[in-house]
């Protein structure tokens, strides 16, 4: 009979030789108490070693499937298919049956079988010879390390501790870069101050003085693929008439290779930032679609993990990197921050100071749900992301209009506003009232149109005909608010002609009125004009 | 964090005869019978060390009478084990620092409200047979707390095969197995031993924390497939998980006479008060060598 061993180093496969033991089951134990009683029931026949961990992992796997593994089929078809009628002892039922099935050989599995494996496993280290027990536990280690991934999709790609460190190199780098730019800078300026004022962008400065150096090399040098032609010029120009100092070429050397530091940092600078972005979309794509990138991962790192981020409320989202203005204002109960590193969100960016806050909570209560999505879900889309985000920008412009709507209420609740009526407070003097003669209604009202334009509607025009006058006072009261007297007042020009008969008449009434009603904002002018008219009249 | 050693009360007066506690045991059709007293190891104070905690008191450690496990006496005493990676917590525990000379060493608190373990050890179980070189089954190990500290014990000789099922906590277990080398991490089901037989050697020890109705049934399936003749087992019994409705006392009782018929010989019974509520330990031993008739 033989027997299949299987273990993390390899197939192991035994030939009974001493069957008749086998059938006392009880104390079969006492044959394998030592090694050397051990190899005189069972030998080994053949080892198969795994050559990489990958065959280990699919060894294991198809064993935990109770499946036949493309490596134990190979070992089966070699060694026992030769000794095809003997029988394969087995410790697993299922992969006996289908080993029968594929290969045709035929397997036992009984209490005396396991007892067999029981003790087999016991002496493991000495009767699988060729191979020391310490990389006999290595291996299973190993095997189980793997095997465990496996079993937990565990994907190298989605640890979020290169999220953590990426960010926090990409500080140190900004805070590295500005150092020495200013110190290359200060640096240079002995030389070429000027240089310094002309050039305001860093990266530009560093790599023109790389190229300059000395600075009367600056009318022979090629300065048109790092600044622009003006600036060029200008530098051209500056250089002529610098009053900094003589320095030497090696002192020109050592500021040359810390412009090459600056220039290789800012280099990296930009390649580490790709390289967060794309972390960034492969660990959390819900949320880098929602906040962006680095806030993103701002908020993984101040947390400590994608999955300590999951556990915050969206309220804790909300506030997170505010902490010291928030215990501050719990401390000494005043009002606490309304937002935290969530600021810096291109959605809590656009909006109007007002709405941030509303805005930076309704980004935080979807963002808390995308965090979660993509620390304990199964998916890896962006999806659920950029739903949230439609959602939020649509309310984000509702907030927006809310000033000329209201979000909810019917239209006769859409806020009244009043319309726009010019008020001016030029007055001129009429002297239509000097005369005494009556004149056609007709050209003088063309007149007293164009003067009435600058006028408020308390001219003291007297009209002679206090007829017309009473039939005006009937309309009048019928235009009563001076709103609408003003509006026709306004609206003259394209009003029929008998309308502006009416009007006419209507302002000595509309004098009084006016001053009833004190619409006009002069109080004092209009009992002038009240007297004048009582004066005249 | 952790009760004094205060001594248990004793009931059932079993207080003076222990008698090496193996074959004293009786009291399994009733109450369960309460171990009592707390055996310090007062007389084994050979490595006493002058320590300074992270609070910079000083406090003093000394070796448990369970050989792995060690007691660190201050203001309040705590059951601790020697820390495998130092400088790391597995799951916030306190850490305590010792200066031996010119040595240093940490140990990790080990918390009885947490661990069943720890409760049993503080209960005064007689033997854990968990010890330093031992290879120990771990079946149930959730997030690897417990787990951790069979690790500190059994230390870098030993092996610990931790078998949980649940993906959840596997992956903390997996973490908790990455910073430990002897720490053999299977997330399968522990009812299904043959699906993991690629792992796993044989051991000594197989300690059990499933809260399954069926344990003793996965406990015997495993150590029918790994564990070696004489090694003991050590399982943890929740009553309301085996049955709710029985007395907690009827429960282990039946629970005690399903081992029995395993092969598996309880030989003692230890209830985790006041740690736990409804809880026991029994500790026994897998088929004994037969006793030399004489």
């Amino acid at each position: 009979m033989l027997v299949l061993f299987e273990t993390a180093a390899g197939y192991a496969i035994f030939k009974v030789l001493n069957e008749s033991k086998l059938q006392q089951v009880d104390s079969l134990y006492k044959e394998f108490e030592t090694p050397e009683k051990a190899n005189k029931i069972v030998k080994l026949k053949h080892f198969e070693k795994f050559q990489d961990t990958t065959e280990a992992l699919a060894a294991a796997t198809a064993l935990v499937e109770g499946k036949l593994g493309k490596s134990l089929k190979k070992v089966l078809k070699k060694v026992v298919a030769k000794e095809a009628h003997e029988q394969l002892a087995i410790s697993d039922a299922k992969l006996g049956g289908v080993i029968k099935e594929k290969l045709d050989l035929s397997c036992v599995h009984s209490p005396a079988v396991a007892e067999l494996m029981r003790c087999i496993r016991g002496q493991m280290e000495s009767l699988i010879t060729g191979l020391p027990p310490r990389e006999m536990s290595a291996m299973s280690l190993g095997l189980a390390h793997s095997l465990s991934r496996y079993k937990l999709k565990f994907s190298p790609d989605k640890v979020d501790t290169m999220i953590v460190q990426a960010i926090s190199l990409l500080d140190d780098l900004d805070k590295e870069l500005n150092n020495y730019i200013m110190r290359c800078r200060e640096w240079y300026g002995w030389h070429f101050p000027e240089l310094g004022k002309v050039i305001t962008d860093n990266l530009a400065y560093c790599k023109s003085v790389r190229k300059i150096g000395d600075r009367t090399n600056v009318a022979g040098s090629d300065l048109s693929d790092i600044l622009p032609e003006e600036i060029e010029a200008e530098v051209k120009l500056a250089a002529e008439i610098s009053m900094g100092t003589e320095v030497s070429e090696e002192d020109i050397g050592n500021i040359r290779h810390l412009c090459d530091q600056v220039v290789e940092i800012s280099e990296y600078r930009a390649q580490l930032y790709d390289y967060l972005k794309n972390r960034m979309m492969a660990i959390a794509p819900n949320l880098t679609v929602m906040v962006g990138e680095l806030v993103g991962a701002r908020l993984i790192s101040h947390a400590g993990s994608l999955l300590n981020l999951a556990k915050h409320p969206a309220s804790t989202v909300q506030i997170l990197g505010a902490e010291k203005a928030l215990f501050r204002a719990l401390k000494t109960r005043k009002d606490t921050p309304k937002y935290g590193l969530i600021y810096h969100a291109s959605l809590v960016g656009q909006t109007t100071a007002k709405n941030k806050g509303k805005i930076s909570r309704m980004l935080a209560a979807k963002a808390a749900l995308a965090i979660r999505y993509d620390a304990l879900g199964e998916d890896t889309n962006a999806e659920m992301g950029a739903e949230n985000r439609a959602k939020l920008e649509a309310r984000l412009r509702q907030l927006e209009d809310k000033g000329i709507r209201r979000i909810s209420g019917t239209g006769k609740a859409m806020a009244k506003v009043d319309k726009y009526q010019h008020k001016s407070e030029v007055r001129i003097y009429d002297p239509s009232g000097d005369s005494t003669i009556p004149s056609t209604s007709k050209k003088r009202k063309f007149e007293e149109v164009e003067e009435e334009d600058a006028t408020e509607p308390m001219t003291p025009a007297v009209k002679p005909k206090k007829a017309k006058r009473e039939s005006v006072i009937e309309e009048e009261e019928q235009a009563e608010t001076s709103a609408a007297a003003e509006e026709t007042l306004k609206k003259k020009k394209k009003k029929k002609k008998d309308k502006k008969a009416e009007e006419q008449m209507e302002e000595p009434k509309e004098e009084e009125v006016v001053a009833v009603t004190e619409t006009t904002e002069k109080k004092k002018k209009k009992k002038k004009k009240v007297k004048e008219e009582q004066e005249e009249a | 964090m952790v009760s004094g050693f205060s001594p248990r009360m004793d009931r059932g007066g079993r207080g003076g005869g222990r008698g090496g506690g193996r074959g004293g045991f009786g009291d399994r059709g009733g109450r369960g019978g309460f171990r009592g007293g707390f055996r310090g190891g007062r007389g084994e104070t050979g490595n006493v060390s002058f320590v300074s905690s992270h609070r910079g008191k000083k406090v003093l450690i000394e070796p448990h009478r369970h050989e792995g496990v060690f007691i660190c006496r201050g203001k309040e005493d705590a059951l601790v084990t020697k820390n495998m990676v130092v400088g790391e917590s597995v799951y916030g525990e306190k850490r305590i620092n010792v200066e031996e000379g010119e040595t240093k060493i940490e140990y990790r608190a080990w918390n009885p409200f947490r661990s069943k373990l720890a409760a049993a050890i503080l209960g005064g179980v007689d033997q854990i047979h968990i010890k330093p070189g031992a290879k120990v089954m771990y079946l149930g190990a959730a997030s690897g707390t417990t787990v951790s500290h069979v690790s500190d014990i059994v230390g870098p000789e030993g092996l610990v095969y931790a078998v949980e099922f649940s993906h959840r906590s596997g992956r903390d277990l997996l973490n908790v197995a990455k910073k430990r080398t002897n720490i053999i991490p299977i997330i399968e089901d522990a009812r299904h031993p043959h699906k993991y037989r690629m792992l796993v050697g044989m051991v000594d020890v197989i300690f059990a924390d499933v809260a399954q109705p069926d344990q003793t049934r996965i406990v015997a399936l495993n150590a029918h497939n790994f564990l070696k003749n004489g090694g003991h087992f050590v399982i943890s019994i929740k009553a309301n998980c085996i049955d709710s409705t029985a007395a907690p006392e009827a429960v282990f009782a039946s629970e005690v006479k399903k081992m029995s018929a395993e092969n598996m010989k309880p030989q003692e019974q230890l209830t985790l008060e006041p740690y736990e509520r409804d809880h026991a330990v029994v500790v026994g031993i897998y088929r004994p060598p037969p006793k030399q008739k004489k």
